[in-house]
């Protein structure tokens, strides 16, 4: 199994190629991706930026297999997406892929504490309650463990968020708009945070943002216009 | 393990969830429900079944002109039955010059297997109740044989060929029964005893009776081995047969308590349906999380069916821990109304129906929807999607009805039940298309402004597609409520209008032509008001259309009427509680003609215009079929299967019957009577009445427990329903507070919104309940159907009510706290 979801031979850990996607609405079929292609390297943190509707999310999830393009492929660690059935694609995700929303997405009946052990639960862990406190700490909210979302501030929502996609140690990381929902200051701490536990747990992230300070501390900035993908000029990301 | 762990980790945390909670209450309410009436019901069965015994003198009786196969006695010993035999003939009693006939029954040592045998020392002694019957060489007597022998307790009395001494005055064996064939004066002796009288000859008329008791399974193997091998004459006899006054009664309130149990699970149901649907819609982003985190659609349909699986589980060890208290409380509050002990035994048996409920409530209702989270696209963590549709309409109704009447069907084994419920619920669904589209008119209407009425329409406008589901399941809830009400109350005023205060508790029979003048003075001199005094003449039926019975009946052997005499009278008037069901009641003058009761009558075939011919004494009388009459058997007052004219019996010989009210103030006029009139047979039946006075307390209070129960399980669906709207509405209402709404204004347009919607399903309820009462009077409880007007009015007000009190608090929140924080609580 390992042996099947290795990097590609050239070291790149996502290649995408030829993306194309395209949805029906009200009969009329409308060109959301248009040839995308695209490579990203384990370790790298790469950053889409576009204006709103310029096909971000779309990429994201379809490069976390979330979804599967109209046409073109996708390889994630050595494994063609567009060739899994969607429960190939889910066992992929559990063993390489974490999330970051820009809604939070924790379940609002579980604590923070909770939200953070149940992907460790679902996967049978030990220490999942161990594992999720020593989490939480990491990344600030020790004393915050037994609160409800609704009970926490949108930055610590995010954190535990964060604390939860780091929980399954992926190798991959995307973050859709993480910042999207906070103040100016409390998402430059986010950011602070998310580069951090990335650069300490040698993740490999793919963001999405329109946040330009979030994306400058990327190693790597792609802009999405109409669909298609391109380099974001030097001088922006110098 | 690992999946019971998660499981067991993630049950915990439903918890926290408000439609798991309602879910699981209601499921606890079903199982629950079901489970306390089949063990109240089942307990009532055994407890009258007991009682019951008590009037057989055993469990079964079996009854012949011949005596039982010697190793038919052996069969049923081998099974671990238990038996008592007795041999019932006449003979004539002699006491020096003095001679009466009497009916003698000559009884084993077992004997009684069940019940009592009540005696006197003196005539005015007190009485004594023994479980044995006389021992060898003594007699126990009627009283009434005391003075036509001229003898007291003690003295000598010849049957036969032997000499017996009077040790005794019998007051009542248990098997005596309301038979009018051993009209003689009673005399019990011991088995042991008969060879010596010698009365007992090839050709003589004697009845053999064989009494057998034990369990349920031992009696009904017994049956089964037995029933091929009975001859014509044998007859085996069971509580059912030898009391159907009593086992009417049973068979209703058992129907009720049935109906009260399906209704009951229908709202349960409801709530489940209501409180699941509402549990799935909450899991789309759960579910579309869980995808992201890399599970499969097999994982994550396992970990919803483990959850239902527990929750099954949860409700059903729930809900069976909770019935046993609550059936042992109805049976407490039964218990202040019956004088024989309760049969307290945990039988499985009554409890599987409960546990089908919560699988089949679970599964039928709360899966659907469940199962189709598995497909939430995981996409819909980035961006909201338009939803899956989780209600398949077609395939989800089609599930949850057959589930409903098989659940129904299978609980209340009433096809009747399932028709009218469905029917009323068709009524409902026409009703709830009306109202929508009234609805729909009348909010299009509304304008613009900020009073209460316009606050409690625009309300509704914005709720309007959770409002007609809401005014669905309000109104379910209270066609069920108003179903159940009704039934209840018919039931009882049936019962009431069966069983008087001042039900005629004794019979006198054997009334010589020449005393009933006399009779009828002795009973107006003491102010005892009698029914009609009918004439009663012996005759057997043996031919139809000038053909033997026998041969026209096909089944002749299973009609007891064919094999006895039948009792003959002849009436001018129809009895007030007779009614004509066929032809036509006797034209003046003409005597050949005879009216005939409906079962009967069903039985042999029988139609006005048929002619039936019957032997009386020696002679043959024929007469055409006028009409057929439907008898209330129940009414306690003398009833007859066969009536003719006044006149057409006049050459026949004849006695007279009547039966009459005695307060038990007045009992001691019975002994006056006996002395005045020594050869009429005084029945009393005043512990029969007593019995059935007994039976119907105990299950009008059990219908009244119900009915709470019922409500109680009503306000949980009303809760379950508002709940789905609960949070927006609360956002609402903060909106509208942080806008400058006033704290009244707000309270009353909430206050009348709610009661508007609880006005139309209450008046929605009450035509569907009308609807279905309607249907089950007309078939299972075989009443008269009429309007119910009041309800009409409560049910709505009182629905109106209730809605507006839970709508009152579920603004509590938004009025309390500061909009800010509920907003944000909201988020």
């Amino acid at each position: 199994m390992n042996e099947r979801y290795s990097d590609t031979p050239d070291g790149a850990l996502l290649q995408a190629s030829e993306l194309t996607h395209q949805v029906v609405v009200e009969q009329h079929t409308l060109t959301i991706l248009q040839g995308v292609n695209l490579e990203i390297k384990a370790g790298e943190s790469v950053a889409i930026v576009g204006r709103s509707g310029s096909g971000k999310t779309t990429l994201l999830g379809l490069l976390a297999g979330l979804d599967v393009p109209s046409e073109g492929t996708v390889i994630l660690a050595g494994s063609e997406l567009t060739r899994l059935s969607e429960d190939e694609r889910a066992t992929l995700r559990s063993r390489y892929v974490g999330f970051v929303f820009q809604s939070f997405q924790l379940l609002p009946a579980l604590t923070a504490l909770e939200n953070v052990q149940l992907p460790l639960e679902l996967r049978g862990d030990k220490d999942a309650e161990k594992r999720a406190r020593q989490l939480l700490e990491r990344v600030g909210l020790g004393d915050r463990l037994s609160h409800r979302p609704r009970q926490l501030s949108g930055g610590e929502q995010q954190r535990v968020a964060i604390a939860r996609a780091f929980a399954s140690d992926p190798r991959i990381l995307f973050a859709d708009e993480p910042t999207g929902n906070l103040d100016t200051e409390t998402g430059a701490e986010i950011v602070e945070l998310l580069m951090t536990l990335n650069r300490e747990e040698g993740t490999t992230l793919v963001l999405v943002t329109h946040d330009t300070q979030l994306a400058a501390r990327c190693s790597r900035q792609l802009r999405m216009e109409a669909g298609r993908l391109g380099a974001v000029p030097v001088e922006v990301s110098a | 393990m690992k999946f019971l762990h998660l499981l067991l980790w993630l049950g915990r945390r439903d918890w926290a969830l408000r439609e798991v909670r309602v879910t699981l209450l209601a499921v606890l309410v079903a199982v629950a429900t079901v489970a306390t009436i089949g063990l109240f019901a089942d307990q009532l069965q055994r407890s009258v079944m007991a009682s019951g015994s008590q009037f057989l003198a055993a469990d079964r009786q079996l009854r012949g002109s011949q005596p039982m196969a010697e190793d038919w006695l052996k069969d049923s010993a081998t099974l671990g039955l238990r038996h008592a035999a007795m041999v019932r003939f006449s003979s004539m009693l002699f006491a020096d010059q003095h001679l009466q006939l009497a009916s003698v029954k000559a009884v084993g040592s077992a004997y009684p297997l069940a019940g009592q045998v009540t005696v006197r020392d003196t005539p005015s002694g007190p009485v004594r109740r023994l479980a044995h019957g006389p021992a060898p060489g003594k007699l126990w007597v009627d009283a009434r044989l005391l003075p036509l022998l001229h003898i007291n307790v003690g003295d000598s009395v010849q049957v036969g060929q032997a000499s017996f001494k009077v040790a005794a005055i019998l007051v009542q064996e248990p098997d005596a029964g309301l038979s009018m064939l051993g009209l003689a004066p009673r005399v019990l002796m011991n088995l042991d005893d008969v060879a010596a009288t010698g009365v007992i000859q090839p050709g003589s008329r004697v009845a053999y009776v064989d009494f057998f008791s034990g369990s349920d399974p031992q009696l009904s193997r017994f049956h089964d081995w037995l029933k091929t091998r009975l001859r014509p004459d044998q007859r085996w006899i069971g509580v059912k047969e030898g009391r159907p006054a009593v086992s009417r009664t049973i068979d209703r309130a058992e129907r009720f308590l049935m109906l009260g149990g399906s209704l009951a699970v229908l709202m349960a149901l409801v709530a489940i349906a209501v409180a699941s649907r509402q549990y799935a819609i909450r899991q789309l982003d759960t579910v579309a999380l869980l995808k992201t985190f890399g599970l499969t659609q097999a994982r994550i349909n396992r970990l919803y069916l483990g959850r239902l699986a527990s929750w099954t589980l949860i409700g059903t060890g729930g809900g069976l821990l909770l019935a046993l208290p609550l059936w042992f409380a109805l049976a407490q509050l039964a218990k202040r109304w019956i004088t024989t002990p309760l049969a307290w035994s945990l039988n499985p048996v009554a409890l599987w129906p409960a546990a089908v409920t919560a699988v089949v409530a679970l599964f039928a209702f709360a899966l659907p929807p469940i199962v189709r989270l598995r497909k939430v696209p995981a996409m819909r963590v980035l961006r909201s999607l338009p939803g899956v549709d989780l209600v398949g309409i077609v395939p989800d109704v089609t599930l949850a009805l057959l589930a409903m009447v098989a659940l129904i069907a299978l609980y209340a084994r009433n096809l009747w039940l399932v028709a009218a419920l469905l029917g009323g619920l068709a009524a409902l669904l026409l009703l709830l298309v009306l109202i929508g589209w009234g609805l729909a008119n009348l909010l299009s209407r509304v304008g613009q402004g900020g009073g209460t009425w316009r606050l409690a329409l625009i309300g509704m406008r914005r709720h309007r597609r959770a409002l007609l589901s809401q005014v669905a399941v309000v109104g379910l809830t209270m066609m069920l409520v108003g179903t159940l009400y009704l039934v209840r109350t018919s039931l009882l005023q049936s019962w009431q209008r069966q069983l008087p205060a001042e039900a005629p508790n004794e019979f006198l029979v054997n009334i010589a032509p020449d005393a009933v003048p006399q009779v009828r003075r002795f009973l107006d001199q003491n102010n005892l008001s009698a029914s009609h005094l009918y004439p009663m003449v012996r005759g057997r039926l043996t031919e139809i259309n000038g053909k033997p019975v026998r041969q026209v009946v096909s089944d002749a052997n299973e009609v007891e009427a064919l094999n006895r005499e039948l009792n003959l009278t002849w009436m001018e008037k129809l009895p007030a509680d007779n009614k004509l069901v066929e032809g036509r009641w006797w034209r003046t003058g003409i005597t050949d003609e005879v009216s005939v009761e409906q079962r009967l009558a069903e039985k042999l075939g029988l139609h006005p215009g048929d002619r039936v011919t019957f032997v009386i004494g020696a002679q043959q009388l024929t007469a055409t079929v006028a009409s057929i009459r439907s008898v209330d058997w129940e009414s306690m007052r003398p009833n007859f299967y066969v009536a003719f004219p006044p006149g057409a019996l006049a050459d026949y010989p004849a006695t007279w019957i009547t039966s009459f009210y005695l307060p038990h103030a007045q009992r001691l006029l019975l002994d006056r009577f006996n002395r005045e009139f020594p050869t009429i047979t005084v029945l009393d039946i005043a512990h029969l009445i007593n019995r059935i006075h007994d039976i119907v307390g105990q299950i009008t209070q059990a219908v009244e427990a119900l009915l709470v129960m019922i409500l109680a399980a009503a306000l949980l669906v009303v809760i379950a329903v508002l709940g789905a709207t609960l949070p927006e509405r609360q956002r609402e209402g903060a909106l509208l507070r942080t806008l400058g709404a006033r704290r009244a204004t707000l309270v009353r347009s909430t206050l009348l919104e709610f009661a508007l919607i609880g006005a139309m399903a209450g008046l929605a309820g009450v035509a569907a309940a009308e609807g279905a009462v309607w249907l089950l009077q007309y078939r299972l409880f075989s009443g008269t159907f009429e309007w119910h007007l009041g309800l009409w009015l409560v049910l709505p007000v009182l629905s109106a009510l209730l809605m507006a009190v839970v709508g009152r608090l579920q603004l509590k929140p938004v009025l309390t706290v500061s909009p800010m924080l509920l907003l944000r609580q909201l988020e």
